[in-house]
């Protein structure tokens, strides 16, 4: 017990030199930047906490009844998202990566530490923990306001720490013989039971059975601060620390077993296929392999194509708002290795750049083959999302789906390609919970995604319900005449040698 | 026993005052060099010495800061897409793409560089003779650093281009894979190809080349015969200026 103790101690300090190492890296403005974000973070997350309780409405009204009811079903979307996204990550982020790793004593610990601590630095977790202290605030009203968002915030630690315990036990499972066909076994039957319950209309029955209930009573005691509270909320905040213990140990089972199913891909044989036909259809063809056989892209894409289509239908979202939708696939599909695609090629990028082709063919193949990923996973979420929609949608409705698609693709597309071209990074993509970007960039990326292609999204959505199907295709035209003439540039910049060789010089590192 | 080697008239790799920077670092210093159609010749040096970063540039990959570089005849800094038509580059590290196979890698070069067919016939016998027949249509990222050094000599030749440009093939190479990329050497001045060996291990270089050039600190210290380098005198002149 000594020794598992002293053990646990120095991985947990271990985790200071790493977090030091990485900030390390940090160059000009980079540093400045990270101090504004963590100010900005902060001030949101208080934001968020507080002012919802002051507004009109807050504890009193029927919306803040509608939201005290809907606070279960946000909390547990918290754990089930947080949860697959750490799955798809094969076990969660690196604070070193592999590779670099490989001469340093870093033990399964202090790698499960850091991969917990690399949890919020994402988007899709901000956001979510901002709903929930917003929610939470709005329905609880601000009488001890304070100990209700401490709940809150114990829940976050709890929901995170148990997701990454649950994520390393899938990833376990993946590494055996196997494994890969028991976790997708697990997945189609989780998706079929979810289906089945939206089929049967027994997804409000279902979420009314939800643990989290207990969870939001805990934090609506803490209006009265009770013992009921504090035994609540300590028991929470215990559940997270066991969770914690828990992850660390079978961070150490997975650490004994090897990927099989990425080094599977490895050495497996391929088919050879005829010589393309033209030098566009060469460049394409290597760049979709480089995408489509890359085990974790194949597995993020799906999970981005797959989760929010299946949210959209267990909510029955109707057609005018799935609109929003495209634009987050699309920003989560290009954050696989969009923002950073000339790190596609790793170490071959400077052979590639030696071979007597138009800089500008390379780069249209690079564009073709992204606004490929990018429109055949949003496309996937509004077929699952539509099936619930509500009949077939209207000539409006349609037509703004389709303007929304194009646009938000190409508009996250031409961002991407900007991105990659001004920011390239050496980062090795064909490792399960390698990132195209270093995490504090990725927080950037995400947020920037997100907030323009939500909003433009939004903007189609208002479209949709216009009776004029002619204006979202109006509307669109800005939008695509400003993506492509960003795309113009970029093209330009990259056709400069300079820049190039700046950029496969980065990225061929790796 | 060093000294300036004559220039050869239209050399097929003609390098003048080559300066190359980046940022506050010069990786190369005023580089001349010259390598005559059906020549070797080898770039040899400590690591740092500026042998990649000239082999870069003579394959397209890094603009010249100053100077003139030309490959085949063509200005790598205006024509940089006829220096690459007419060369063959295996690039110092890596050199492959990490999810193709080496026949993926083989047809990319091939429709880029317009091959008339026929060319699989050579390109199968260069794998067979590099000992990568069997690993033909396996992705890359599975390969031994040996084997994906190989491949990269391999991709650089089988197109019999009119440059050859192999930086450091030997690394990490056995015994029959160094014997493999001699023979490549061999044949591609055979066709009159100019050849341009980059690499820090001396006896190698002694065999590829008949030329060799000594780098240090991005600027040409010493130049000879190859065969001036070989054995214990040739290697005590080397490592004096390398100190």
């Amino acid at each position: 017990m000594t020794t598992i103790l002293a053990e646990a101690r120095r991985a947990s300090a271990d985790v200071h030199p790493l977090v030091a190492f990485r900030l390390a890296a940090l160059r000009g403005r980079s540093t400045p930047a990270v101090i504004a974000g963590a100010g900005l973070f902060f001030f949101m997350t208080a934001a968020f906490a507080v002012l919802p309780a002051l507004l009109d409405g807050a504890q009193s009204s029927d919306r803040a009844l509608s939201m005290l009811l809907l606070l279960p079903t946000a909390y547990l979307a918290f754990l089930v998202t947080t949860t697959f996204a750490i799955i798809g990550a094969g076990g969660g982020r690196e604070l070193l990566p592999r590779d670099e790793g490989v001469a340093f004593p870093v033990s399964p610990t202090t790698d499960h530490l850091g991969a917990l601590m690399l949890v919020p630095l994402n988007i899709a977790w901000i956001l979510q923990g901002w709903s929930l202290l917003g929610l939470t605030a709005f329905a609880a009203g601000a009488q001890n306001l304070w100990a209700v968002q401490i709940t809150t915030l114990a829940w976050l630690f709890f929901g995170t720490a148990l997701a990454q315990a649950i994520a390393w036990a899938v990833e376990g499972v993946r590494r055996l013989p196997h494994g890969s066909w028991v976790v997708k076994g697990g997945g189609a039957l989780l998706a079929l039971g979810t289906v089945s319950l939206v089929l049967a209309d027994n997804v409000t029955a279902a979420l009314d059975q939800s643990p989290t209930l207990d969870a939001v009573v805990v934090a609506l005691n803490g209006r009265h601060v009770n013992g009921r509270w504090a035994t609540g909320t300590a028991v929470i905040i215990v559940g997270g620390v066991i969770a914690v213990a828990v992850g660390a140990f079978v961070a150490h089972l997975v650490a004994r077993r090897p990927p099989l199913e990425e080094l599977q891909a490895d050495g497996r044989a391929i088919a050879p296929r005829a010589i393309a036909r033209s030098e566009l259809a060469a460049l394409v063809r290597t760049d979709r392999s480089s995408v489509w056989r890359s085990v974790p892209l194949r597995r993020g894409f799906l999970i981005l194509a797959l989760i929010p289509g299946l949210v959209a239908a267990a909510g029955q979202l109707e057609w005018e708002m799935l609109p929003v939708l495209p634009g987050l696939v699309a920003s989560g599909s290009a954050l696989l290795f969009g923002v950073n695609a000339w790190a596609l090629d790793g170490v071959g990028a400077v052979w590639r750049d030696s071979l007597p082709v138009r800089p500008d063919l390379v780069f249209a193949a690079r564009v073709w083959v992204l606004c490929e990923v990018l429109l055949v996973a949003s496309a996937l979420t509004l077929v699952v999302g539509g099936l619930r929609a509500g009949g077939l949608p209207t000539t409006s409705e349609a037509t703004a789906l389709l303007a929304t698609l194009v646009v938000v693709s190409l508009q996250v597309v031409a961002r991407s390609m900007h991105w990659s071209v001004r920011r390239p990074f050496a980062m090795d993509l064909r490792s399960a919970r390698g990132t195209p970007a270093p995490p504090l960039a990725m927080v950037t990326y995400s947020s920037y995604l997100a907030l323009t292609s939500t909003l433009t999204g939004m903007v189609f959505a208002v479209a949709a319900q216009a009776d004029d199907p002619r204006l979202s295709l109006v509307l669109a035209v800005p939008f695509l005449l400003a993506a492509v003439r960003r795309l113009a540039i970029t093209r330009r910049e990259w056709s400069t040698p300079d820049t190039r060789a700046y950029v496969v010089a980065t990225v061929s590192t790796r | 026993m060093f000294g300036r080697l004559s220039q050869v008239s239209s050399p097929a790799i003609d390098v003048r005052a080559l300066h190359v920077q980046f940022g506050a670092v010069e990786a190369v210093r005023w580089l001349d060099l010259s390598v005559p159609a059906g020549g070797s010749t080898a770039l040899v040096g400590r690591n740092g010495a500026g042998k990649s970063t000239t082999m870069r540039v003579l394959a397209g990959v890094i603009p010249p800061v100053g100077g003139e570089v030309y490959v085949g005849g063509h200005d790598v800094r205006r024509d940089a897409l006829g220096a690459k038509r007419v060369s063959g580059y295996c690039p110092d590290v890596g050199g492959l793409v990490p999810r193709a196979t080496p026949w993926e890698h083989l047809q990319l070069s091939a429709r880029l560089r317009r091959l008339p067919p026929g060319w699989e016939e050579d390109a199968r016998d260069l794998l067979e003779r590099f000992d990568l027949g069997a690993a033909a249509h396996r992705v890359t990222s599975g390969f031994s650093h040996g084997m994906g050094r190989r491949m990269s000599v391999v991709l650089a030749a089988f197109h019999h281009p009119r440059v050859l440009l192999l930086d450091e093939p030997f690394d990490g190479v056995d015994p029959f894979g160094a014997e493999a990329t001699l023979d490549v050497i061999a044949d591609a001045r055979s066709r009159g190809a100019a050849v341009l060996v980059s690499t820090h291990l001396l006896e190698l270089a002694v065999q590829a080349s008949d030329e060799a050039v000594v780098l240090r600190g991005g600027m040409v210290v010493g130049a000879a015969q190859a065969n001036e380098l070989g054995g214990e005198a040739g290697a005590r002149a080397y490592r004096a200026l390398l100190a």
